[in-house]
């Protein structure tokens, strides 16, 4: 703050700025502002001419701050802090006002909006007096990798990394690896074996000295930040006593899969009373002893398979699974591979065959003479018990909407196709690792779109079904994607920390503890010892929670501080 | 043979309750030994003299002045710059000269409401003896006047330049003999100091034990039983010992009691009650609108606790009701 | 002479600051009385801003964060939530008219909410007339 030198730069926008704005009024209300050495109006102030100015003008001038009013910094502000950085200006010691987003493009009244030109200014340069130079840091980055699920998201993530050379921890819940895919006989819709897709890969996983597989065991605590995690697992695999086991890591992948819905919920369908109604995965175990069959031992005459339980239903879960669709009509083709005259009934509400290869296997599947009976959303199916006199254990009543007519089918054996839904542990993962859940439990990726493995945690990823029901290559897809990512952080060999976070001012902290619950980071640690609490800057995201929270003001965030905002409102009230 | 001249001291009272000077009086011996080398010239509760003495005196006779009590009305504030004429060191004694104190809490209300409530519409007043005071009155075909009643109450710095501002309500005595020697020996901190407290918050003295913060219910201290081991706040009852400096030697929350924040607020801090405030709201466990109302509708008198001591010194510092 | 409401906004970078940003890129029109200062998130907003934007002159401040469930940082926008209701209640027992001070949610889509809420809140403060805060603090200064 003591001897600022300030530059004041007017952007004219061409005339985006200069049609509305008085930019030559901005300016000179700013070169009469105490300790504003120059200002200038100036056509593009992003264009490279522009940026020479200031760069000009910091060398020549022997100015140490930069205030540039102009578009939002959300366009530019990069710009100009690279514009000062070489000028050989700290790239914090530059502000922007935004006079175009938030001023001439929303103003029509040119007085009043120049009026708010000239106070936003004056707001920028009454912060910037008091921002500092902010330096990044950097860390070293540990190279092994904590994997969270040994399916076969956690299996393919694991074995990217560690057929790249790097140390891997593969934590299991259960006492085997395969996860749900173990479940399964064949997968949609090419018909693999899902046991030879996994004896693959784990026959891959033995074989690498890389990987440390560590089965029945959890994960217990994560501590630390991006590049340095101190992780402690817990084993218990009922005959040793449980052993705890801590280890360092860069980086940790989730990979906990999901698991199926509850079908007892919905009685409609009798699940739990009727001993013929069963779940996907019960068949599926069916299949792989190689008979289907009823409970008692008979051959089905009429099987039926029903769609979306439990998915896309207001009452359950409103989504889709996607999956289930083509595994229920590689069911109805196994079906009558195995029982070439049964009856097999396919009651769905949509088809969704949105993969590739897909909509062939619909097509394949229509034409091994598959009944298809569409019901509608919110609707549902009721299964009952068949009288003695009717040649089927069960009947299915049906609204059907294509026919439009209510309609009656036997069944022997129905096979409810049950949706995925989040685990049980899954908030309690969510917590652990510090990454959020959406409403229906589903771990939250930084960008739908555009950043799907990375959550808002540097660090942790997601992949596979625990982001959302998915199939095997889309999890594939984001197991390596995942892996990929982590592999070219190890590939930089250190982490840089951005140099905007908050610090504790350990002289003020009184160890009250008011700030300690209110990162979402846990980026805040407590020192019994010294009774002080501390941030962590790397992990760190400098949301300002704990800096306003704090109630001896010991918090300073940096790049944000109060003396900062005070003297920017004092500007703009001005 | 000359004696090295005494320490020339004053203690004075604006709208004050006494209690400070009570504080002074509570350093027991060591107030004889002040006695032995000072000359009290000042001191309403305990010594004699008059305005017309101070006024007699050079300016800068005193070496130091201790002013404790806030600003009410006009002879507060004549006496106030008085004193600091004749004062070379000044010093805000106690929470209602260095923040208005519990007096300041008269901001949130009018003097007519003020007057009304003492003077007219009090069921203690005699009938036909409803009068309220005036500043100036003709008798004889002379002026009589008294002190003028502001509107509001204001801190000593508001109306003169102070040196030093000793915090509390009271001050700890320790704290006071501390100030005093201080000045004695010639050690005093640079000018505008908080002086006779701590740069940490209460809880840095505290011995409770601090864990969670995480509140579902506000409890006033007569409705629980509390846990004499473990923090006030982490028990829903309220403790402005996190936003309040420490000094005091924590003779509230060790007696059970919240901190009431008398020794005001932390160095970086501009608005004690609004920090405060931050801090509390911030512990609330819910993300709920209509149980955030509940829980805080569990604070009936929120602008009475958090500003009890510090109304006047806060940004807003008095009701601004049209 | 009628007089400008002068109006402070503290709004979060990663949804209010956007959907006000939104809100020129459309070129969507609203008064010019807000003067608007950007924090990361709204759990940076300490009610002690509020009050010193008061004392300072404002005649109203809005505060604007992420929809609760959106917050860039998880939860930060709940801090805001929680400390909000009590910082009413404080303003109320100082007198300081209830529309003078506002939060609600703007996400990073909503342009046209961003100028509607700013509009609507410039009507209320401007028929509330001038915040007298400032000049009565000037006063009572001068007064000594």
């Amino acid at each position: 703050m003591q001897n600022s030198r300030i530059g004041v730069y007017i952007c004219n926008c061409g005339s985006n700025i200069a049609h509305i704005v008085d930019a030559e009024a901005v300016k000179e209300s700013a070169a009469a502002l105490p300790d504003v050495v120059i200002a200038r109006s100036y056509r593009y102030m992003c264009s490279n001419p522009g940026q020479e100015m200031i760069i000009q003008d910091i060398r020549e001038l022997g100015l140490n701050r930069i205030v540039v009013s102009a578009c939002s910094p959300r366009m530019h502000e990069r710009t100009f802090r690279n514009a000062c950085k070489t000028g050989g200006l700290n790239p914090y010691l530059c502000e922007m006002a935004n006079i175009r987003e938030q001023c001439s493009w929303v103003h029509a009244d040119k007085l009043a909006a120049t009026e708010k030109a000239i106070a936003l200014t004056k707001g920028a340069v009454n912060r910037v007096r008091y921002q500092e130079p902010l330096d990044s840091l950097t860390a070293e980055m540990c190279a092994s990798t904590l994997v969270l699920g040994g399916g076969i998201a956690g299996l393919t993530a694991a074995l990217e990394l560690a057929l790249a050379g790097h140390p891997v921890y593969l934590v299991e819940k259960t006492d085997r690896l395969g996860g749900n895919l173990a479940r399964v006989d064949l997968t949609a819709p090419y018909l693999d074996s899902a046991r030879d897709l996994l004896t693959e890969r784990i026959t891959h996983l033995r074989d690498n000295s890389n990987i440390s597989v560590m089965l029945s065991s959890h994960l217990k605590n994560l501590s630390g930040f991006v590049g340095n995690y101190c992780a402690i697992v817990e084993t218990n695999n009922g005959h040793n006593p449980p052993e705890e086991k801590t280890i360092h890591v860069g980086n940790v992948i989730v990979a906990t899969g999901y698991k199926e819905f509850d079908a007892s919920r919905i009685t409609h369908y009798g699940y739990g009373k009727l001993p013929n109604v069963i779940t996907s995965f019960e068949f599926e175990q069916m299949l792989r002893t190689g008979r289907v069959q009823t409970k008692s031992g008979q051959l089905p005459q009429y099987v039926a398979i029903i769609h979306c339980v439990g998915s896309r239903s207001k009452e359950f879960h409103g989504y889709c699974s996607r999956v289930c669709c083509m595994t229920a009509l590689k069911y109805a083709h196994e079906i009558k591979s195995a029982l070439p005259d049964s009856y097999v009934s396919d009651v769905y509400i949509d088809m969704h065959a949105f993969g590739k290869g897909c909509e062939d296997f619909y097509k394949k599947s229509s034409e091994v003479k598959t009944l298809f009976l569409m019901y509608g959303k919110n609707e549902r199916p009721v299964i009952r018990k068949a009288d003695p006199s009717d040649d089927c254990e069960m009947l299915i009543e049906v609204d059907e909407k294509l026919s439009g007519e209510r309609i009656e089918i036997p069944a022997d054996l129905v096979i409810l196709m049950v949706g995925m839904e989040a685990r049980p542990d899954s908030a309690e993962v969510a917590r652990l690792v510090n990454i959020s859940a959406d409403k229906d439990g589903w771990f939250i990726e930084s960008h739908p779109k555009l950043d799907p493995v990375a959550t808002t945690t540097d660090g942790i990823y997601i992949a596979g079904t625990c982001v959302a029901p998915k199939d095997i290559p889309d999890t594939v897809a984001q197991a390596r994607a995942a892996a990929g990512r982590i592999l070219a952080k190890i590939a930089k060999g250190k982490i840089e920390i951005d140099g905007v976070f908050a610090e504790i001012n350990e002289d003020r902290c009184s160890g009250c503890r008011m700030c300690n619950d209110l990162c979402p980071y846990s980026a805040i640690e407590f020192d019994v010892v010294k009774k002080r609490s501390h941030v962590i800057p790397a992990a760190c995201k400098a949301c300002g929670a704990c800096v306003a929270a704090c109630p001896s003001s010991a918090i300073k965030g940096r790049h944000f501080t109060d003396q900062q905002i005070y003297a920017q409102i004092g500007g703009v009230l001005a | 043979m000359t004696e090295k001249k005494k320490l020339q001291i004053a203690l004075y009272w604006g709208a004050a309750c006494g209690g400070c000077d009570v504080a002074v009086l509570d350093t027991n011996e060591f107030i004889l030994d002040v006695a032995a080398l000072a000359d009290i010239r000042l001191w309403p509760i305990a010594v004699d003299g008059k305005y017309q003495d101070v006024e007699a005196m050079a300016d800068g006779e005193l070496d130091l002045t201790l002013f404790n009590g806030a600003v009410r009305n006009s002879e507060n504030e004549h006496i106030a710059k008085l004193l600091r004429r004749k004062s070379k060191t000044l010093v805000a004694f106690g929470s209602c000269a260095y923040m208005g104190g519990i007096p300041g809490l008269a901001n949130l209300t009018t003097r007519e409401e003020i007057f009304t409530t003492a003077y007219l519409n009090n069921p203690s007043i005699e009938p036909g003896n409803r009068t309220v005071p005036y500043h100036e009155t003709q008798v004889d075909g002379m002026t009589l006047d008294i002190p003028s009643f502001y509107k509001r109450v204001y801190k000593l710095a508001d109306v003169v330049d102070v040196d030093y501002f000793v915090p509390g309500c009271p001050p700890a005595p320790d704290q006071v003999k501390n100030v005093i020697l201080a000045v004695v020996k010639g050690e005093l901190p640079p000018r505008k100091s908080v002086v006779g407290a701590s740069d940490r918050a209460v809880c840095d003295d505290c011995k409770r034990t601090k864990e969670e913060k995480k509140t579902k219910h506000f409890y006033r201290p007569f409705e629980i039983i509390q846990d004499p081991e473990r923090c006030l706040m982490e028990q829903g009852i309220l403790c402005m010992g996190a936003a309040t400096r420490s000094g005091c030697g924590v003779r509230c929350p060790n007696s059970n009691q919240g901190c009431r924040g008398c020794y005001g607020p932390l160095p970086e801090v501009t608005d004690q009650g609004t920090k405060f405030l931050s801090a509390l709201a911030s512990t609330i466990d819910s993300k709920d609108p209509s149980e955030i109302e509940e829980i805080i509708s569990q604070l009936p008198d929120f602008v009475g606790y958090a500003y009890r001591f510090g109304m006047p010194a806060s940004k807003l510092q008095r009701s601004h009701r049209s | 002479m009628s007089y400008e409401p002068k109006i402070v906004g503290f709004l979060c970078n990663w949804c209010s600051y956007t959907g006000a940003d939104l809100a020129g890129t459309s070129r969507i029109q609203y008064p010019a009385n807000i003067r608007i200062i950007r924090v990361m998130c709204s759990a940076r907003i300490d009610p002690t801003f509020v009050v010193d934007a008061l004392a300072q002159g404002a005649d109203g401040v809005l505060i604007c964060g992420c929809h609760p469930g959106d917050c860039h940082y998880s939860e930060g926008n709940y801090k805001a939530m929680r400390r909000f209701p009590l910082l009413k209640k404080l303003l109320k027992s100082y007198g300081v008219e209830d529309e003078r001070v506002r939060q609600t949610w703007v996400s990073a889509s909503e342009g046209q909410r961003f100028a509607d809420v700013v509009t609507d809140m410039t009507e209320r403060v401007r028929a509330l007339g001038p915040s007298r805060i400032h000049a009565t603090l000037l006063t009572d200064r001068l007064e000594r």
